[in-house]
């Protein structure tokens, strides 16, 4: 076993998939010899040759309208989109093509899309944005994100291997989260999460960067003699409402937790599923702990406007509070 | 108080606001010369000129880019997108441009702009134009997000939307151009952050929007002849979402249906209901139940795509079941 940040996990993970694969490529703005803006790429052009591993314009829609066509030709392409406030003009192509195409033609798509997510490192706009509930809404795509190292590692090899299109959400704010694992580390299959803490006053629902800021949340009300139970959605559709709901069913209240802003953002849906399908034992309405529904502000106020573990806390002394 | 179809009120609407106001101006594929595709722009070209209607290239990302520019120049550009798929070309422009540009200046700048578009499908067009994408929309800050079902609330809403300082996402829908409703002549403003009860009732809440008005309305007639009595709020305002008149129902009736033609999942209706159990977790009878279309990619098969979205029969069986009667 030795320390591995997750930056290093999803390297490994991709020179995994380049070496057993000969079709699989990676392509994006500066992934080749710069080996990425956040070194994700890194060496593996050196390793695989530009054929396999290059650097390609900044326009996002022809990186994703490539990605249809190589896949419709037996390629596995893993583009990288560099910034999440990036993906927008390569909307068109991931609503209207690559997420609608098996069900129009009939053709499997093996593209795995990685985009880098979230704030929390001081970026400039258009940096730091999470868009993740665009693309769960869509029908035809699946969409996760990892928190851990190892699970970074194992997604993106579920990810590549499979042969529907996946969204895969980096959260970047983590990519230097430190994990003792082997590499390579166990296959994580997509649409299933994971209890990351047990716990049985309150269930805290997170995915990708706000999971490190749940656990956090539970260590300190751990001291205040109360017990969160963490639970790390891994994969945003499909959804494990499973998990969720064992979950809810022993603690009766929960607290959903994202940076996108909280107006319909992914925490509605896991609300309005827990209250739904666990109605009867729900002793507390569900809270979102989210961004705040403005613009991701500069980077001297994202502190005020990410959701931490006090925020967190105040949820859950709510919800504990209620009735 | 005229009887005017929805292709006509918002018709009024902008000749009523481009009379008004020089400043105003549409711009879109085929608004011009061919009166738009469905319609809606009939004869405006001919009444303004060539400098007011504009017919651009088929490229969304520069109709919005050029519109956002204008907006910022101290112009009120109305721009149209044929349908809401194709706004996904210029889905950069309306979220990281048009939806943020006044906070990223200070407030030193600010978007005049209303985007519209018809969303909605059921004519057998196929998976690239017969989709509803105002969650998206819904879920940005820096946009005001509107809906209108009736062609009273389309015109009212569209001239308030042009009056106001700031982008606008005006959602219409293919599907309710031809019907009729009773439109005020002149002035006549609707507010954009404000729902509305469109039938009183109070054993369910049903709560719609756009062409889903209709389905619900039609579930209502015969719910009251099984004898449950729907009430139907209109969620036209979605972004803000005024949730007032929809939680003031919900402490009524104790059930609600959350009813919509786009996907259920991460759809308005999760925001709806999760904003029904925030505010009114204590007087719900049974959970909020959700409709939406099936979650695939609209089929252009007639038997599949009717089943795709939702109908009266899905929401009469959802009421029954609410209230334990099936």
């Amino acid at each position: 076993m030795s320390s591995v940040t997750m930056a290093k996990a999803i390297n490994t993970s991709l020179r995994d998939a380049l070496r057993k694969n000969p079709k699989t490529l990676i392509f994006g703005e500066d992934v080749g010899p710069l080996g990425g803006v956040f070194r994700i790429t890194d060496g593996l052009q050196k390793e695989f040759g530009e054929d396999r591993v290059f650097d390609t314009p900044l326009a996002e829609s022809a990186i994703i309208g490539i990605s249809v066509g190589l896949a419709l030709k037996g390629f596995r392409p893993v583009p990288e989109i560099q910034f999440d406030g990036f993906i927008y003009p390569a909307f068109d192509q991931i609503v209207s093509h690559v997420a609608k195409y098996r069900n129009r033609s009939g053709v499997p798509l093996p593209i795995t899309i990685r985009v880098p997510f979230g704030g929390n490192i001081g970026a400039v706009e258009h940096h730091s944005e999470s868009p993740e509930a665009y693309f769960a809404h869509t029908a035809g795509l699946k969409v996760v994100t990892p928190a851990t190292p190892g699970d970074a590692y194992g997604l993106l090899q579920s990810a590549i291997e499979d042969d529907d299109p996946v969204v895969f959400f980096e959260p970047k704010s983590r990519y230097y989260l430190k994990e003792e694992i082997d590499l390579p580390s166990a296959a994580v299959p997509i649409g299933k999460a994971k209890i990351s803490r047990e716990g049985s006053q309150v269930s805290v629902i997170a995915y990708g960067p706000t999971v490190e800021t749940a656990l956090q949340a539970a260590r300190s009300a751990e001291q205040e003699g109360i017990s969160l139970e963490v639970i790390d959605l891994r994969s945003l559709s499909p959804l494990d409402t499973e998990t969720v709901l064992a979950s809810v069913r022993k603690t009766h209240r929960a607290v959903v937790v994202h940076e996108a802003p909280v107006f319909g953002g992914f925490g509605a849906e896991i609300a309005a599923r827990i209250s739904h399908d666990a109605f009867d034992v729900l002793e507390a309405p569900v809270a979102r702990v989210a961004g705040l529904n403005i613009p991701y502000p500069p980077a001297r106020f994202e502190k005020l406007y990410l959701p931490d573990a006090d925020r967190i806390l105040q949820a859950v002394d709510a919800a504990l509070a209620y009735g | 108080m005229a009887v005017l179809t929805m292709r006509d009120a918002l018709n009024q609407a902008l000749r009523e606001e481009m009379n008004r106001d020089e400043t105003v101006f549409l711009l879109g594929e085929d608004i011009g010369l061919y009166d738009g595709s469905f319609k809606v722009t009939r004869g405006l070209m001919k009444e303004f000129g060539e400098k007011r209607v504009l017919d651009t290239p088929i490229a969304e990302e520069v109709i919005i880019g050029t519109a956002i520019g204008a907006a910022m120049s101290g112009l009120r550009p109305v721009a149209e997108m044929m349908t809401v798929n194709f706004i996904l070309v210029a889905m950069d422009q309306v979220v990281n441009a048009a939806a943020h540009i006044r906070y990223m200046f200070g407030g030193g700048s600010k978007v005049p702009l209303v985007i519209r578009t018809p969303g909605g499908g059921g004519h057998q067009l196929g998976a690239q134009h017969s989709h509803s994408h105002e969650n998206w929309f819904a879920h940005v800050p820096g946009l005001k997000v509107v809906a209108p079902g009736t062609p009273g609330d389309a015109k009212g809403m569209l001239k308030s939307a042009i009056r106001d300082d700031n982008p606008v996402m005006f959602i219409e829908n293919e599907g309710t151009y031809a019907i009729k409703g009773e439109v005020p002549d002149g002035e006549h403003l609707v507010p954009l952050d404000k729902n509305d009860v469109k039938r009183q009732g109070d054993d369910v809440t049903i709560c719609a929007h756009s062409r889903m008005l209709i389905v619900a309305t039609e579930a209502a007639k015969e719910l009251e002849q099984q004898g449950i009595s729907a009430e139907i709020v209109d969620l036209r305002a979605l972004r803000p979402l005024d949730m007032a008149p929809v939680i003031e129902s919900v402490k009524k009736t104790g059930h609600a249906i959350t009813l919509e033609e786009g996907w259920r999942s991460y759809g308005v209706g999760a925001e709806v209901a999760s904003r029904i159990y925030e505010e009114a977790f204590d007087y719900l009878d049974a959970p909020v139940a959700r409709i939406g279309a099936a979650e695939v990619p609209t089929p252009y098969n007639k038997r599949l795509e009717r089943i795709a979205f939702p109908g009266k029969a899905d929401v009469v069986v959802t009421a029954r079941a609410l209230l334990g009667k099936n």
